[in-house]
């Protein structure tokens, strides 16, 4: 490996890419456009969910009602409707989640101390929303009840009481995950894609004959041709965790230092990934359409990062320990939401690091099956 | 146009697609895949929370609330730590999902017809699932609670009457996530392939120099599009059929709909995806550009079509940005028809979307592809 | 007797480059025309405008009795192209490649059969119809690309360095295809480095810095310029021609 070798093969890689203002532009401003959005745009938690209410009884109790289930921070009452059909008509076309249906004579039955029944009907197309929507109707009646009950209660108390708290994510915000968690994702498909036509494009060309009458060993070639892609990964990080912080207060707990470190070696393992395609595949297209196979949806669904690992099959938890975001995306977690130093995560630094290694030796062979 | 000239061009594209034996996988086989791997991946059912549980009562009491914890297929007992501290650390550590403490003095205030404290510690990073879960540690305690006091079976109506919520649940009443998720995976392999396969299919003909070839005959820009994107609609609308089937047989996902309109919305949904390709690859010049430019497309995509982030809990400017969204239109419609059985009659407007944003997508492509002599 | 290529004042500019700097050119009906001159000259650039691939920055004229500007898409029917780098399909056969360009052309298809027999005939492709062109030499290429670019039988035929890397047999048996072409009306515009090649046009331009130096029948140019040296070839010339322009 000379130095100088890998440095004139990265030089001619950056013109490449600074000649081609376009490119470059797409590779540092989607990631932070992205970021930006989605910190301000994604969210999973349920708050003012669109109801609709039907009230056949119109008493005080009934409206005093649809004042509260608006004033909650799970719903926000968009319509009121006469008729059931009306609702589920609503319902069906999705401009409401959830219907309330007040029966005639229902105030009068609360006061005189009868049970009162209420329907209440709920989208469940969406299991996430649905059973949140559930959650929070059932515990919205709940209060209202015990309220009715007051200090003089009727019923018995509850015999053990639970006392939730909940740590990391104290307002339970998703954007306290989805911010990192979306930077691992794009990390992954950017340095991956930039990567990915980096060989292939001089295979196609007929440029990879030259290089491959230079006296240059397949180490120096990979090493050049990464190097770049590195670099411009590498900015990409900084930027995004400047903007997440600056814009969103969303910054590492504890280890900047390591932050930094696993983001170097998950952007070694992004661009490694996509110079092995590159040189695998032979042509631009299907060295694309690979990259963007196994790092897009892998990295988004097979990760950790919205979908929990322990929720698949055991078949595919083994394939989600083979996805490099899995322990990107544990150790943001460990560094954003936790707090914990890089020290108490290394196990997750161990298998980004020989990843790495791995993916750098499997890109040195396969450079080398290119006859170099 | 020239009926003929335009078939002979999509022989060609035919040709070309399925001579390269690399594509074929890419086609077929890896919508397959990828829908069983997803399909088994994307489900926020709260299932299998790990549980860890420090006991500091040791009696058949509290035993039995952990008992019934345990025996709910939301929680797994993961472990019996040995004290707080430990606890905190599996939290930490994020070994357990779920952290439930019970104090010493637990089944002596119950005997004693007090109430007794549980503290209940929850990592809240998956903010989303932690509000269910701890919904479902809630039904747990006062299902147990009920049992305790052996109180009649009828949960929120007490003696003295009040309010008595009739929860029901449409469409997908066991809240599962599969039926759900599984037509929107559908819906978005198919548009992977069809954008990555036609944003690259012209910026390819520059790249290879026939582009000009092609400049000197008499081919209108109209029926160079169509060559290119006939193809593609066909492989895709294939691929359709061939992951729907393959999801209902797979996952049997019920198709409560029309698969008729559910085709011919698809029909839609791919002259937007592809219009959007063809726009990219012309004004792409090289495969890497196109590539990049895809994804500068692909992500916000599929992020803001409400496949895993409803799109209703967006602001205001984003939620307006979504309607252009072709996927979040489609989504509308395979769901609609998957899960609610509905039809035209209610998904029309996005239909109508669908429509519009393909006849602006396609016609800009063709607008720009006119302008090709420099 | 109309002329296949008039065009005057013809220039392109890219950004603040000048590649082509307001040529008048005239190509008579049945005639080679030898487009010769040093590498970025501004051949492919006025062969690609007379072509319709790029616009004209200024100018005016008429090729293939269509005007260049007006009936841009019309003249594209009447000729035929063949580039500088080979730019057809390397993925296809030649069989498939003749039979795209024949829909494109608009061929009625009960003339298809005849029009590929007469193709493939007329170059002599016939051994490698049905093999993947990437795998062909270059010299069958070539006869390919001509092939296709006959294939809707044009008046007027362009044809950029139709024979840099061809063995000099076959670039024999080119002229000699071309000159048969020519007997039947139909006109060449032929670019090529070849100087040689260039005693087989009717008539030839010399093209530098994207300016028409000379042009004229080849023997009376040398006359021209070396009037003292009847033994002198083109090369001679064109050296002289181009040394006083660099002076
Ligand atoms: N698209 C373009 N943008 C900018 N400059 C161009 C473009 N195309 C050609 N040129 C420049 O115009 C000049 C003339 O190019 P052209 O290809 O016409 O030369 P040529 O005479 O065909 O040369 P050769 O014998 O090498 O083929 C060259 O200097 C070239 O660099
Ligand atoms: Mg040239």
């Amino acid at each position: 490996m000379r130095a100088r070798c890998i440095r004139a093969v990265a030089r001619k890689e950056m013109i490449h890419l600074l000649r081609d203002p376009r490119s470059l532009a797409l590779a540092f401003l989607i990631p932070l456009l992205l970021v930006l959005l989605f910190g301000y745009a994604l969210s999973l938690d349920v708050e003012e969910l669109a109801a609709a209410v039907v009230d056949r009884d119109c008493s005080p109790e009934s409206r005093d009602l649809i004042r509260r289930i608006d004033a909650s921070r799970a719903f926000a009452v968009r319509a009121e409707l006469e008729t059931d059909t009306a609702l589920s008509r609503a319902i069906d076309a999705g401009r409401v989640s959830v219907g309330w249906v007040v029966p005639a004579g229902w105030g009068a039955a609360l006061r005189a101390g009868r049970p009162a029944p209420l329907q209440v009907l709920i989208d469940g197309s969406d299991p996430n929303t649905g059973s949140q929507a559930r959650a929070f109707a059932a515990a919205l009646i709940e209060r209202l009840n015990a309220e009715r009950r007051g200090g003089r209660h009727a019923g018995v108390p509850p015999a053990v009481e639970a006392r939730i708290r909940i740590w990391f994510n104290e307002n339970l915000e998703s954007r306290t995950f989805i911010v990192p968690g979306i930077l691992a994702v794009i990390l992954m498909i950017a340095g991956a894609l930039l990567a990915s036509t980096a060989i292939a494009r001089e295979a196609e060309s007929g440029t990879l004959e030259t290089l491959r009458m230079l006296p240059l060993t397949a180490g120096e070639l990979t090493a050049g041709k990464a190097l770049p892609y590195v670099a411009v990964a590498w900015i990409d990080v900084l930027a995004a965790a400047v903007l997440a912080w600056g814009v969103f207060g969303i910054a590492p707990r504890a280890g900047i230092a390591g932050f930094l470190l696993a983001s170097f070696l998950y952007i070694l393992v992004a661009v490694g990934t996509g110079l092995l395609l590159s040189a695998l595949a032979g042509s631009q297209l299907v060295a694309t359409q690979l990259a963007i196979l196994a790092t897009y949806l892998p990295s988004l669904l097979l990760s950790d990062f919205v979908f929990p690992r322990q929720n698949m099959p055991s078949a595919l938890q083994a394939l989600s320990a083979l996805v490099p975001a899995t322990y990107f995306i544990d150790l943001l977690n460990g560094f954003y939401l936790r707090g914990i130093p890089a020290s108490g995560l290394w196990p997750s630094f161990l298998v980004l690091f020989g990843m790495a290694v791995a993916l750098a030796a499997g890109c040195v062979w396969a450079v080398r099956r290119e006859g170099f | 146009m020239n009926g003929r000239c335009v078939r002979e061009l999509v022989r060609k594209e035919f040709l070309q697609l399925f001579r390269d034996r690399r594509n074929r996988p890419l086609l077929i086989v890896a919508p397959l895949l990828q829908l069983i791997l997803f399909g088994y991946v994307v489900t926020t059912d709260v299932r299998e929370t790990r549980l860890a549980v420090v006991d500091e009562s040791r009696t058949p009491l509290s035993r039995s609330l952990i008992e019934a914890f345990a025996a709910s297929p939301a929680f797994r007992l993961q472990a019996s730590a040995a004290d707080a501290r430990s606890l905190e650390e599996d939290l930490l550590q994020r070994r357990v999902d779920l952290g439930i403490h019970i104090a010493s003095d637990f089944a002596v205030r119950l005997t004693a017809r007090r109430p007794a404290e549980v503290q209940l510690l929850f990592d809240g990073s998956l903010s989303h699932l932690t509000s269910q879960r701890a919904a479902a540690a809630q039904a747990v305690i006062e299902d147990w609670n009920r049992r305790l006091l052996s109180l009649g079976s009828e949960p929120r109506s007490p003696a003295g009457g009040g309010i008595e919520g009739r929860i029901r649940t449409w469409y997908n009443p066991n809240l599962e996530s599969r039926p759900y998720f599984v037509p929107g995976i559908v819906a978005f392999l198919v548009m992977l392939l069809s954008l990555l396969f036609t944003s690259l299919a012209i910026v390819r003909e520059k790249e290879a120099g026939t582009m000009e070839q092609l400049i000197v005959t008499p081919l209108r820009p109209v029926e160079f599009l169509l060559g290119k994107t006939i193809p593609f609609f066909l492989v895709a609308q294939g691929q359709m059929v061939l992951v729907i089937g393959f999801a209902r047989a797979w996952f049997e996902v019920p198709l409560a709909g029309s698969a008729v309109f559910l085709f011919a919305a698809s029909g839609l949904f791919l002259v937007c995806t592809l219009g959007v390709g063809l726009w990219i690859s012309t004004v792409s010049r090289t495969q890497q550009q196109a590539v990049l430019t895809t994804f500068l497309f692909l992500v916000p995509f599929f992020l803001l079509s409400g496949f895993v982030f409803p799109i209703e809990r967006m602001p205001l400017l984003v939620r307006a940005a979504a309607r252009l969204n072709p996927l979040a239109h489609f989504l509308v419609i395979v769901r609609g028809v998957f899960l609610k059985g509905v039809g035209p009659t209610v998904l029309w407007p996005s239909c109508l979307a669908l429509a519009g944003i393909g006849a602006i997508v396609f016609g800009a492509a063709l607008l720009k592809f006119r302008k090709r002599p420099g | 007797m109309a002329e296949a290529v008039a065009v005057r004042g013809l220039s392109k500019r890219f950004g603040r480059f000048t590649a082509v700097d307001g040529i008048d050119l005239t190509v008579q009906e049945g005639e080679i025309f030898g487009f010769l001159g040093p590498n970025g000259a501004g051949k492919s650039t006025t062969i690609r405008m007379l072509c319709g691939i790029l616009k004209p920055s200024g100018g005016c004229g008429r090729v293939a009795g269509l005007d260049l500007f007006r009936d841009a898409e019309r003249i594209k029917r009447r000729i035929g192209y063949l580039s500088q780098q080979f730019s057809l399909y390397d993925d296809l056969t030649p069989y498939e490649n003749l039979r795209l360009f024949l829909g494109i052309y608009r061929v009625a298809p009960s003339l298809w059969a005849e029009r590929i027999e007469e193709a493939v005939a007329s170059v002599g492709l016939r051994p490698d119809l049905h093999r993947i062109v990437r795998g062909l030499p270059p010299g069958a290429r070539q006869r390919l690309a001509l092939a296709c670019a006959l294939l809707h039988r044009p008046r007027l035929l362009f044809l950029d360095e139709p024979t840099s890397g061809v063995d000099p047999l076959a670039r024999r048996a080119f002229w000699e295809f071309i000159g048969g072409l020519t007997r039947q009306g139909i006109s060449a515009f032929v670019s090529t480095h070849h100087l040689e090649e260039a005693d087989r046009c009717g008539r030839v331009a010399l093209m530098h810095e994207g300016r028409i130096v000379a042009c004229g029948p080849p023997r009376r140019l040398v006359a021209e310029v070396l009037p003292e040296r009847p033994e002198a070839g083109l090369e001679d010339a064109f050296a002289i021609l181009l040394r006083g322009r660099a002076a």
